[in-house]
């Protein structure tokens, strides 16, 4: 750790002698826009609703993702009804793990809106540019102002409360752009009480407290090239998980980076990008605030990790393709400790992560021809290698006699897609093949709490790879004013990987009722259809509907768990000069298709009503917009399929943000 | 602009002043070395006491140099006094003999015929005090030995002291067959959070044969003897309430091996206090101690104990 931030420390010291010299030339990102190989959709870190929104609800208003939530704070996404270990979940293609054991601290939670410019989300090997995927990938991008901007300082500052659960939070960025330097700064503050239920019902440890910062500095090398080092703290301090016998003490995560970007003029390749990386996270729990508890326990968690990305991009009339490296070394430590009710008795400690360390490389392609004007063939592959070595493999031979301290895999992936545009119509097919390795709970967790079942979770290295065959479709149509869209996915996965209870051996969690061992189901199956409309009933009226259905199938033809039921979205849109008006509904049908044997029971369903204003004016010569508006305006009590332990939503929440660029 | 860029330059140095602080907060726990501080092992065999009878040198070495209740592995070294080089010695024999207070001498298990380490050049066996010096009385040992065709005997008083080390800790019961039985624990003196091998002796009192004619180390050597084909059942679990009563998986029952030890393995799941929960079945399968303790999870509640239990701690 101290190694690397000496490199960054001299890395800035040149960047500062360097940056006040040297001139002129283009920002090197505008040029990779000339360039576009990017196929990905990039979307705004806004939602329909609310301009002031969390990296959280922003991923939620996309149609294949989905939440399981522990609370009010660091939901864990969920692509295409796969969780997190299904998916590669990334930052600028940096690849960071989460320190908890119990996924309190999805990747999402140590970003912040105000640093990131976009999300990239691709469904199944489409993904697998970054890593071996199943589900697909979620790349948060990382926000680079331009090279040589006319505006020289800029930025934008955001505040807001809201009344539900006194959530008032400070976002801020700045930049300063020459034609050869560049920095970017943002910190963030959110500070929130705990929140009360559709009951008007306070739901008891749901308080946050998050502080991020970030900063870039990036400096031209050349007209073609330019050098970036970026860092991004994060901390949250005092977070409460309703759902869990315990809540988050402190949790601090720091993501450094430093790249290098060439760009070629002539010839087939036209970007060069290179980037090695460090992040450190460390997660402490604490229960002490939890009185009702049998046990006090300390469950610390580290997760460290290096790691490389390099990336070209090559074009040639109407051939392009990005060839990307990626290489990392992770090594994850997850502590127990419990303390026995006579202090001064010898407590007990056990690992729940036993130091295992993982590391992966991958060379990943993707290629697309343009056949014609009208079609599309994309074509690409992935080859990973994932090892994986537990220090203290001794604990997983008690459940696991014998199995191997290390462990090499090897992980290939395929996708083919064919794109068709006939008039106003939008064709595509597609179809996937790939690997992904067992995560590190499910290879090596050992006695992992499950609050959701009540079980203890033991990983299991033996575990074959997941191995997914896919395919996928989509339809569109689009008029000048009325656009639909209908997609839907297959995936067919060897070997699934999930908790079923062991016979063997006895819960150490005193909230636990057995012992569930990780485990290869023959196959698994899942089936995600999503169909949106979006129609213009006048310029300044727009109308979106969305709605998504899925299902998750065992061998024996059982439901998998966490599989949204049939929801819906849908939002009007209307502007008025400087005032913008929207309403949105949006709601889950009854879970029909639960899943007893995994814990889950019917979750009933249930409708958000949604309103808000909004009002764009100049505060001097600063745009500025407040916005105030009601989530949940019925104040209805519910909650989701995968919210833990059945704790209840938010109710009824006011809010309000004020948001000035300048 | 050189105002901002120095701005900027100061923000960046105090990320990485975070990146410093930030070089973890709480300590990892040191693992192996916080296993060193609850069990102390005993790794080397250190001379316990010395005798000198007729130009030699009887050197008796246990672990650590101490004798403790329980099992103890024994060497006994015959040296010349004079020369300080290993006698051959064609037989060594060693008999604990405990006095009472009432001045009543017994014995204890015991292998009275030592075997000869012809490698190292020493005479290795083993001894399991039932009881520490003290109120109860105390320990003298006495080693005969045979150089040429003479015969040696010497006696002398040994501390026994209390094992400290619940790894190697010890019972003694009668059975249901009204017979006096010992268990004793030789391995794992250090357990670890894995699968282990539990290695222990059992032994059973014999009644006293009528040979008053009889020499007292002739009496006392047939005390104990090692108990044949006999299974003792485990069950380990974790006593502590908050445990709820909690086991391991993959545990094997102890049976016997050509070493006349009974082996089987245990599997602790964590560091901390653990209850063997034994059942002691003869070679009939009959139950001569231990009861079966309820298997349920039960949070809050202190885990019941078996009739024959071994307390453990690491």
């Amino acid at each position: 750790m101290k190694k690397l931030s000496i490199i960054l420390f001299i890395l800035s010291l040149g960047l500062k002698v360097h940056g006040q010299s040297i001139s002129v030339k283009r920002d090197t990102t505008r040029r990779l826009g000339e360039v576009n190989v990017e196929a990905a959709i990039k979307r705004k870190i806004e939602s329909d609703m609310k301009m002031a929104v969390s990296v959280d609800e922003f991923l939620a208003s996309s149609d294949n993702i989905s939440f399981i939530k522990r609370g009010a704070y660091a939901w864990e996404p969920l692509l295409n009804n796969m969780s997190t270990e299904r998916s590669t979940i990334t930052i600028d293609g940096m690849h960071i793990f989460g320190a908890c054991t119990d996924k309190m601290d999805p990747i999402t939670s140590y970003v912040e809106t105000n640093n990131l410019s976009s999300i990239d989300i691709k469904s199944g090997q489409e993904g697998n540019m970054h890593g071996a995927t199943v589900a697909g990938s979620i790349d948060l991008k990382r926000r680079s102002t331009p090279f040589g901007l006319q505006q020289k300082v800029g930025g934008a500052y955001q505040t807001g409360f809201e009344f539900n659960n006194k959530q008032a939070f400070n976002l801020g960025n700045l930049f300063y752009s020459t034609d050869n330097f560049v920095a970017d700064g943002s910190v963030a503050f959110r500070k929130a009480g705990n929140y009360y239920d559709g009951n008007n019902k306070e739901v008891l440890h749901s308080q946050y407290n998050k502080l991020n910062a970030s900063l870039g500095l990036a400096y031209k090398t050349s007209p073609l090239s330019a050098i970036r080092v970026d860092a991004i703290f994060d901390r949250a301090k005092d977070v409460g998980f309703p759902a869990l016998p315990m809540d988050l003490w402190l949790s601090r995560a720091i993501i450094t980076s430093a790249s290098y970007k060439q760009l070629f003029e002539e010839g087939l390749v036209k970007v060069w990008d290179t980037k090695v990386y460090f992040n450190a996270v460390e997660h402490y729990m604490d229960d002490t605030t939890r009185p009702e508890n049998l046990v006090h326990m300390d469950m610390p968690g580290w997760s460290t990790t290096y790691g490389l990305v390099s990336k070209i991009n090559l074009k040639k009339d109407r051939y392009s393709s990005e060839v990307q490296l990626n290489a990392y070394d992770n090594l994850s430590i997850a502590e127990m400790r419990m303390y026995p009710q006579d202090r001064s008795k010898q407590t007990m400690f056990a690992y729940s992560w036993p130091w295992v360390t993982t590391r992966f490389a991958s060379i990943a392609m993707n290629n697309s021809w343009e056949i014609s004007d009208r079609s599309k063939v994309n074509l690409g592959g992935s080859l990973g290698w994932n090892y994986n070595y537990s220090k203290y493999v001794e604990f997983n031979w008690i459940f696991h006699p014998g199995a191997p301290q290390k462990k090499n895999r090897w992980l290939p992936g395929l996708h083919a897609s064919y794109e068709l545009n006939l008039n106003q119509f939008d064709i595509s097919v597609g179809t996937g093949f790939g690997h992904r390795a067992p995560s590190v709970s499910e290879a090596y967790g050992y006695y992992i709490y499950n609050s959701f079942d009540r079980y203890d979770y033991i990983g299991n290295p033996d575990l074959k790879n997941e191995i997914s065959y896919e395919v996928n479709a989509s339809v569109g149509f689009k008029t000048e004013k009325l656009s639909i869209s209908a997609k839907v996915n297959y995936f067919y996965i060897d070997n699934y990987i999930i908790g079923r209870i062991l016979s063997l051996g006895s819960p150490m969690n005193y909230q636990s009722v057995g012992v569930k061992g990780y485990t290869s189901l023959k196959y698994g199956t899942l089936f995600n259809t999503a169909m949106s409309i979006d129609y213009k009933v006048l310029d300044n009226l727009h109308w979106k509907a969305v709605i998504t259905y899925a299902r998750g199938k065992d061998d024996e033809e059982g439901n998998l768990p966490f599989i949204r039921p049939l929801s819906y979205q849908t939002s009007l849109h209307y502007n008025y000069k400087r005032i913008g008006l929207r309403t949105s509904l949006n709601g889950d049908f009854t879970q029909t298709n639960y899943s007893p044997a995994y814990g889950e029971d019917q979750t009933s369903s249930y409708k958000i009503w949604n309103l808000s204003a909004d009002y764009s004016f100049s505060l001097g010569k600063f745009k500025t917009v407040f916005q105030v508006g009601a989530e949940n305006l019925l104040n209805e009590y519910y909650s989701t399929y995968a919210d833990w332990g059945n704790i209840p939503r938010m109710g009824r929440n006011i809010f309000t943000s004020l948001k000035v660029n300048f | 602009m050189k105002v901002s860029i120095l701005i900027k330059t100061i923000v960046f140095y105090v990320a990485i002043t975070c990146v410093f602080l930030g070089s973890c907060t709480k300590g990892k726990t040191n693992y192996e070395a916080e296993r060193g501080e609850v069990v102390e092992e005993g790794v080397e065999f250190k001379e316990v006491t010395d005798f000198v009878a007729a130009g030699y040198t009887i050197s008796i070495e246990a672990l650590n140099g101490v004798l403790y209740r329980g099992y103890n592995d024994i060497r006994v070294r015959i040296k010349n006094t004079q020369t300080n080089t290993p006698v051959e010695v064609s037989s060594v024999t060693f008999l604990p003999i405990q006095t009472a207070v009432s001045g009543e001498k017994r014995s204890c298990p015991n292998q009275y015929n030592f075997s000869y380490k012809s490698g190292d050049k020493y005479f290795s066996g083993y001894t399991v005090f039932t009881s520490e010096s003290g109120a109860e009385g105390s320990w003298e040992i006495n080693v005969n030995f045979t150089v040429g065709s003479q015969n040696f005997s010497v006696i002398k008083e040994v501390l026994v002291r209390q094992q400290t080390n619940k790894n190697l800790n010890m019972t003694m019961f009668t059975g249901k067959d009204d017979e006096q039985y010992v268990i004793a624990l030789v391995s794992p003196q250090k357990p670890s959070v894995a699968e282990n091998k539990l290695v222990a002796g059992i032994y059973k009192l014999n009644k006293p044969l009528d040979s008053s004619s009889k020499s007292i180390a002739d009496q006392l050597q047939f005390s104990y003897s090692q108990v044949d084909r006999y299974t003792l059942k485990l069950d380990p679990r974790m006593p502590e309430p908050s445990m709820g009563n909690h086991s391991s998986p993959n545990n094997k029952d102890l049976i016997q091996e050509a070493d006349g030890l009974y082996h089987g393995i245990v599997n602790y799941t964590m560091t901390g206090n653990w209850t063997l929960n034994f059942i002691l079945l003869n070679p009939d399968g009959k139950v001569i101690r231990g009861t079966e303790v309820p298997k349920d999870f039960t949070p809050g509640v202190e885990g019941r104990k078996s009739e024959l239990y071994l307390d453990i701690l690491f």
